[in-house]
């Protein structure tokens, strides 16, 4: 039997919880990307919180804090088989218990490792190759990740840039994290930041307010002022920062500058 | 002068300082702008592929110093600037809040004197934490000779301090910076170390004790400027992380700009691959258990540029290997050539459940190529060909360059 979910977490994990409950899953599919097959029937499942709920309890206590946060991650990956790689995690997982994070080398634990990095890689990435500009009444910030990280982001920045408005725009995917800038509290009593993920499709205009426009030439300046000429290694700059990440990147917008 | 010119010359003038590290202090955002993260931040990388955390500039480059290696000699005819305060703040705020940069990274060159210098860096300071509420990272220099009180005030106000020992010994300092002297630079680290351990402890008793330079303190070294081999250099960095508990020591391979008498010249090109050797050899002092001594001796005075510092360690030692996988303790693992701190951890982790066969090590993360020589996994020996360290160096040596033969 093939589950198939409607692309949320708790759909994956509902479809998780008819594994074990129903009849065995042979692979978890999402909807939308499903192509029927004649030898398995298959079954859409209806996301249910409180079963997902339950699973995720689960994980937790017989797994372990740790193993739900790798799911997690790989979930929020644009691997195509990643609900195939958590099915096989979660089932090894439900009778090792905690240990089975020691089996690094092991078919179904390596590529949920491996994926876990990945995704863990691009948010620290993006915590710094990430550029905002202020359009007058927000700052607005535009990125198209590999993985669908921007949940992963927001947090970082509601408390960095807590009196802010700011919309981080992941463009690959449409959606976009919006913050109002009052989860800003001084006396901290206040732990939930007021942050919203939404679809998103807009452009910004390409003129800039010239306050804005000062910024980023004094920025394009630095960038390239703090550079050693008799050490200049493209290389290595390729190597941080992809070329696939560079058309967000104001610095990397301008023909160099004469020295 | 306008900004934009003013950022030209400061920032091109303080490119040649090392460190821009953004970690080792988690602060969370206190009613204004800005956080820290322990683990720091790179927020893009420059065409030399050296990483831009923080803002890094000269507050000034009006120097009355005259050191033979730096491009703001007081004798070096090139155009001076310096910020004022609010200039620096509101730049360092509006880099921030676009997430350009991580934080500051503020030096400067001796203004007049030393005290009047860093009382203008303390300024800024003030400036950017009290007034504009910024709680980003904030690295500060140490002007040589500044008087402790203002090491203090400063160091209250900052998340990592530094002291640029420049050179490894007294006599090259001497001969290159002759304003500048090791007891006097060390005398500052001394106080440094003392009142971090001083505040720390109170911490420990009072809750509300305000942190001193949380981030610890560094320092950075030139390579190359001098005659000074990497036996010197390396006892010296040893000494500086046993006697001053220093975070980090930075190379900083020279490169020409002036053209002097001492200095190598100007038409030389940069040490980059020895510099590289040192931080790997730097890397080793500090997670790997190695001691100086066995890095480099008298008969080895200067690290092998073919080989990198642990393969040429293991490759002097063979009575150590081959080293079987599933017995060996942290420490020894740490000492095969390919397996870092990672993956000597994960090889604990999973030996505890399964034994390490030679396939799986890719997949622990060990790279194959060189441990391959160096380890036997349940008694059996991966590499290729009986365990030999003359042949294995041959292997291990980077390969010729094939160029057509000549006819004639």
């Amino acid at each position: 039997m093939d589950y198939l979910y409607d692309g949320s977490f708790d759909g994956l994990l509902t479809c998780i919880y008819h594994h074990y409950y129903n009849e065995t899953a042979a692979g978890i599919y999402q909807q939308e990307y499903y192509q029927p097959t004649l030898l398995l029937s298959s079954v859409a499942v209806c996301t249910d919180p409180t079963l997902a709920k339950r699973v995720y309890q689960a994980i937790e206590d017989k797994i372990s804090a740790n193993a739900l946060v790798k799911v997690y991650h790989v979930y929020l990956s644009s691997s195509p088989d990643k609900e195939e790689l958590i099915l096989n995690y979660l089932r090894l997982g439900f009778k090792l218990g905690a240990k089975v994070d020691l089996y690094h080398s092991h078919s179904a634990v390596y590529p949920v490792h491996k994926l876990d990095r990945k995704v863990t890689a691009e948010t620290h990435r993006f915590l710094g190759l990430l550029r905002f500009r202020d359009s007058g009444n927000f700052l607005y910030a535009a990125l198209s990740p590999d993985h669908h990280i921007l949940t992963l982001l927001a947090d970082h920045f509601a408390d960095r840039l807590a009196g802010e408005r700011w919309v981080i725009h992941d463009q690959k995917r449409n959606l976009a994290i919006v913050y109002d800038g009052k989860g800003h509290c001084r006396d901290n009593s206040l732990l939930q930041f007021k942050w919203y993920l939404t679809n998103f499709s807009y452009h910004m205009q390409a003129d800039l307010p010239p306050e804005e426009s000062h910024w980023q030439l004094l920025w394009q300046h630095y960038f390239q002022r703090i550079s050693i000429e008799s050490r200049c290694n493209p290389r290595l700059q390729s190597h941080f920062v992809p070329q696939r990440y560079r058309r967000h990147l104001l610095e990397f917008q301008i023909p160099p500058l004469k020295q | 002068m306008d900004v934009l010119t003013k950022l030209d010359i400061l920032a091109g003038a303080a490119k040649f300082d090392v460190s821009c590290s953004s970690s080792g202090v988690a602060r969370k955002n206190q009613g204004g702008t800005g956080n820290a993260k322990l683990f720091g931040i790179c927020h893009t990388w420059s065409a030399d592929g050296r990483c831009i955390s923080l803002l890094k500039v000269l507050l000034s480059n009006d120097c009355v110093y005259d050191c033979c290696y730096c491009v703001s000699r007081r004798s070096n005819n090139i155009p001076r600037a310096s910020f004022t305060s609010r200039e620096l703040a509101d730049l360092t705020l509006q880099f921030y809040r676009r997430n350009y940069i991580e934080g500051l990274f503020l030096s400067s060159a001796v203004e007049k004197s030393p005290d009047h210098t860093m009382e203008k860096i303390i300024q800024v300071l003030t400036l950017l934490r009290k007034e504009y509420e910024f709680h980003g990272y904030i690295h500060v220099k140490v002007i040589p000779g500044a008087d402790p009180s203002l090491i203090n005030r400063a160091g209250m106000l900052c998340d990592r301090m530094s002291v640029n020992i420049e050179q490894p010994t007294e006599h090259s300092l001497r001969l290159l910076a002759p304003q500048k002297s090791l007891p006097i630079l060390y005398a500052s680290m001394q106080q440094l170390k003392d009142q971090i351990l001083l505040y720390k402890d109170d911490r420990r008793h009072f809750h509300r004790t305000p942190r001193f330079v949380p981030g610890g303190q560094s320092t950075q070294m030139i390579v190359g400027a001098s005659q000074d081999n990497d036996l010197t250099i390396l006892h010296t960095t040893q000494a500086l992380y046993k006697n001053f508990g220093l975070k980090r020591v930075y190379f900083s391979a020279y490169v020409p700009v002036n053209q002097d008498s001492n200095l190598p010249a100007l038409t030389s090109v940069p040490p980059l691959l020895r510099e590289h050797r040192l931080y790997q050899s730097d890397w080793l002092l500090r997670f790997y258990h190695f001691k100086a001594e066995e890095l480099v001796d008298a008969n080895h005075a200067n690290l092998e540029t073919e080989i990198d510092p642990k393969s040429a360690w293991a490759l002097r030692h063979p009575e150590y290997f081959p080293l079987e996988i599933n017995r060996a303790s942290y420490e020894e693992l740490l000492r095969v050539p390919g397996i870092g701190t990672k993956s000597a951890w994960r090889i604990i982790n999973q030996r505890r459940v399964v034994a390490i066969s030679a396939d799986q090590l890719k997949k622990l993360g060990v790279v194959f190529k060189r441990a391959q020589y160096f380890v036997t996994c349940k008694g059996i020996y991966p590499g290729n060909m009986p365990y030999n360290p003359a042949a294995i160096r041959r292997l291990m040596l980077p390969k010729p360059s094939f160029t057509q033969m000549s006819l004639f």
